[in-house]
Parts: C-alpha cells; sequence; structure tokens
C-alpha cells in the first residue's frame, strides 16, 4: 500500500480495523510524498493500492499505463496554518507569515506544496525563498514547526490536528482555502489483487469514510 | 613478488565474490553515468538552486572541516597522549556519532541548539534572540558533528603510530613542547592529518539526515547539494543525476589526489 504521507495516521487505524475482518491478510505501508509515490511506483515499486493526495498523481499513473481500475475519491482536506504554541508572532492569517522568518511549506512539487502556494498566492502574499524551508512530504513539514524552530507552517489541516497539543492551529478561511481531493486506486501490476481490492472496498466504505472524518478528513 | 604469491593462492571462489563485492561497489556509479543527460548537463549545473546548492555546500564543507580540525586535534591529543581514567568511554562517545544514523544526530542537536527546547538554544535566543537554526550555523554545525569523529580517529592513529623517540630527540635538544609539536609531531603527522581531513571534508559534503532535521531546507540558506539532490529528484530527476554527477567527481577527485595516502603506495 503506497500512500499520502497526511493519511499515515489515519490508514494506520483503517489498517487495523481491516485486518481484524481478514486477518489472513496484512497491510503493509509505504507512505512518502505522492510525488515521491508516483516515482517509485513508475520505477518499479511493489505495490498493490495508492492512494494520492490529488487526483493528478494517478492519471499520471494511467499515461504511463500503470493503473487500469478506475480511482475514487475517498476523502478530502483544507490548509491550515501552524504556529509555535502560544503563538508567540501573533500570526492571525496567511498575510501575517510576512511576520516569520522561517516558513515551513511542502515541497513544491509535492500535492501541499502546490496546495499551499495557491493559498498564499490567493492571500496576496509573496514570500522570499529564503524564508521558506521545504519538507520532503506534509509531515515532515508540520515537523519542522512542532520539534524545529520553524514559525509557522501551511499544511493540511489533518497533519496539524495530528500535533495539536503541541501547535497552536489557525484556520485559514474558506475563500482562500483550497480542497485537496485524495484518490485511491488499484495498480495494475498488483500482486494481491483480491486483497487490494478488499481493502480499497473498506477504504470507501462507510466504516472507512467514518474512520477518515475521525481524523479530521472530510466526505468526498 | 610477495603479492604474486598471495594471488596464486587465492581460492577461486573467494576471488569470484570478490570480483561481485567489487561490481557491487562500482555499478551504482555507472548508473548516475548513465543517466546523466550530457547534452543539457551545463544548464543543469547552472541553474540558480544547483550553484546555490553547491556553493553552500563548498562553503559550509569547509568551515566544518576548520571547525573540526580545530575542536579534533586537541581531543585526538588527549585520547592518544593523555592517561586518565575513562578514556576509553571517551573514545567511544566521540565515535558515537560515526555509527549514529545522522537524522538521529539532528535531533540530538535540536535538544541542544533548538530555539524552543534546546539546552543552550533557548538561551542563546532568550537572552540575544539568536537563533542557531535555519542558518549557515546551523549547517556548519551538523557537518561538523558528524565530520569530527572520521577526524579525531584519522588524527589519534597518527599520533600513536609516531615513534616517541624522536619527541625525545628533540627534547633533548632543548625544544619547549610546543615546539616539539610543531617542528616534529606536526611533520610525522602529515599523512594521517592529510587523510583525516579529506575523509571528514567528504563526510561533512555528503551530510544530509542531521542537516535537514536540525538546519532546514532553504534555498540558498540550508539547502546544500545533497538536499538539493533528494529534492531535484522529484522536480527535476536530469538534474538532480547532473548534481550527483559532480559530487561523485569531487569524491574521485579527493582519492585520486590521497591516493599515496589510501591506496597503499606508501609500502
Amino acid at each position: 500500500m503506497s500512500a499520502a504521507a497526511s493519511l499515515t495516521d489515519a490508514f494506520r487505524s483503517l489498517a487495523r480495523n481491516f485486518q481484524r475482518a481478514h486477518p489472513q491478510v496484512k497491510v503493509v505501508f509505504n507512505f512518502g510524498s505522492t510525488t515521491a509515490l508516483v516515482s517509485q511506483v513508475q520505477a518499479g515499486a511493489p505495490a498493490d493500492v495508492f492512494a494520492a493526495a490529488d487526483t493528478a498523481s494517478i492519471d499520471r499513473l494511467r499515461t504511463s499505463g500503470l493503473v487500469s481500475a478506475p480511482s475514487r475519491i475517498f476523502a478530502v482536506n483544507t490548509l491550515g496554518l501552524a504556529v509555535k504554541r502560544g503563538n508567540p508572532l501573533h500570526i492571525r492569517s496567511v498575510a501575517d507569515l510576512q511576520k516569520a522568518k522561517v516558513v515551513s511549506l511542502c515541497a513544491k512539487t509535492v500535492p501541499c506544496g502546490v496546495y499551499a502556494s495557491k493559498v498564499i498566492q490567493r492571500a496576496g502574499l509573496a514570500l522570499a525563498e529564503s524564508n521558506i524551508t521545504r519538507g520532503i512530504d506534509a509531515k515532515a513539514t508540520v515537523g519542522a514547526v512542532v520539534n524545529g524552530d520553524a514559525d509557522a507552517a501551511v499544511v493540511y489541516v489533518t497533519d496539524i490536528a495530528a500535533s495539536a497539543r503541541l501547535v497552536t492551529t489557525i484556520t485559514i478561511p474558506t475563500a482562500q482555502n483550497v480542497i485537496a481531493k485524495y484518490s485511491i486506486t488499484t495498480l495494475q501490476r498488483a500482486k494481491n489483487a483480491v486483497a487490494a481490492h478488499a481493502f480499497l472496498q473498506y477504504v470507501t466504505s462507510s466504516a472507512g469514510v467514518q474512520t477518515m472524518t475521525r481524523f479530521g478528513f472530510g466526505r468526498p | 613478488m610477495a603479492s604474486s604469491t598471495v594471488t596464486s593462492r587465492t581460492p577461486r571462489g573467494l576471488g569470484a565474490i570478490g570480483v561481485i563485492g567489487a561490481l557491487f561497489l562500482v555499478l551504482p556509479l555507472f548508473g548516475i553515468v548513465r543517466r546523466v543527460a550530457w547534452t543539457s548537463l551545463w544548464e543543469q549545473l547552472t541553474s540558480t538552486q544547483v550553484t546555490e546548492a553547491l556553493r553552500l555546500s563548498l562553503l559550509a564543507s569547509f568551515l566544518a572541516t576548520l571547525c573540526a580540525l580545530i575542536l579534533g586535534f586537541p581531543l585526538a591529543w588527549l585520547l592518544a597522549r593523555a592517561h586518565f581514567r575513562g578514556r576509553a568511554l571517551l573514545r567511544a562517545l566521540v565515535t558515537l556519532p560515526m555509527v549514529m544514523p545522522p537524522v538521529v544526530g539532528g535531533i540530538a542537536l535540536l535538544g541542544v541548539y533548538g530555539r524552543t527546547n534546546g539546552l543552550l538554544g533557548s538561551f542563546l535566543f532568550d537572552t540575544f534572540g539568536v537563533q542557531v537554526t535555519f542558518s549557515l550555523t546551523a549547517v556548519v554545525i551538523a557537518e561538523t558533528f558528524v565530520a569530527l569523529p572520521f577526524l579525531v580517529l584519522a588524527i589519534e592513529g597518527g599520533l600513536r603510530s609516531i615513534d616517541p623517540r624522536h619527541e625525545e630527540a628533540a627534547a633533548v635538544m632543548g625544544a619547549g613542547p610546543w615546539q616539539r609539536m610543531s617542528h616534529v609531531t606536526f611533520r610525522l603527522l602529515r599523512p594521517s592529518l592529510v587523510a583525516g581531513v579529506a575523509v571528514a571534508w567528504a563526510r561533512a559534503l555528503g551530510e544530509f539526515g542531521a542537516t535537514i532535521t536540525f538546519a532546514g531546507n532553504i534555498e540558498g540558506r540550508t539547502q546544500t547539494t545533497p538536499l538539493a539532490v533528494y529534492m531535484l529528484l522529484e522536480s527535476e530527476p536530469e538534474a538532480a543525476y547532473a548534481l550527483s554527477l559532480v559530487l561523485v567527481v569531487v569524491c574521485v577527485a579527493v582519492l585520486f589526489a590521497l591516493r599515496d595516502q589510501w591506496l597503499g603506495r606508501r609500502s
């Protein structure tokens, strides 16, 4: 199972429940940025199911002939601002990010980096690259605020929620925000096609969607 | 003469595995060379992100090697020459960063120099408003942390192999301790010093885990060449291969320059 890093906690929980119902199946995860996962699959990584933080990545795999099954959107996500606990810089909006010395964003090419650029652009802000540290995926990006010394991160609300005790969360208004659509599919070269299909069914079932909402994702 | 008798005695199976071992190490280099887009190589190597990363890497690795030398020589001296309780323990602690995963090193450095919870970092920030992380200083600290043990061990080994009679002779001729060190010890130490500096520098140049964890990944500020390679692999794989080639060429050049020290030509 190759899955976007932002799905880490939710998918671990999904897999636990799924394995309880299918004790003969063991779900093995490979979490990373969607972009990195696409390259890995293109290079022949042995994955059965692919869950991406966007829809374009699975289309790309389809173009390279690695996906033929239909894909489904199973969750949505939005972005939020994570700042140091107690918000010492008094950051209240995306525009306030210019007060921050170091802003943590995902790499330009991974979905959460693309979404973040859009949000920043919509707020009419132009951040200097010399004030931006780039995380390799959503988890690492919020980690720079949680464990490191970055002042703020623009990342999925779900990743911020996972570290809610360690950072202060600031909501980005809907008008400025973007909606990330998570899509899932089985891969053409799946070695465990039956189990892959069963897991995909479970993720998109009402029980699966319920788990996703528990981790802060929106219904598709 | 001696080497030819040894060769004739090498069991055939062993030799074959040895060849596989050599291929195992050499093939990946061809993997890079094969993927380099030669026609656009220059273009890729002159993009802003790449030149900035190279400039930063050269500067930071040079500074880190210098720091490692300044801190490492006295430390190696202690380990090789001073007699005190806990010397073995100290040596074990000094070599720890060599075997520790670099990303763990990065976390450990955050624990000391981090602005929020760092042992020294929070004091520096609260008192002087100085933030170490996300700066060139942080890159140099991370690189020094991983490179220092290599230098210490090389110098310590060198110091141990010096025949104490040379220094004793100098003492008899009236040389003071500092004079003995600069005129006798340093000269005899030169080969190990050069080898140690080269390994430490190469290690600093290649540092990834501790840097991205501790110093961040800011283009032009803390994004060193290995970090740039990693980031480019997703966006512009051709540029990533081009930059990897540069790193390999640099390392080969270092090996070539030091062939006397390492490839056994001295003997």
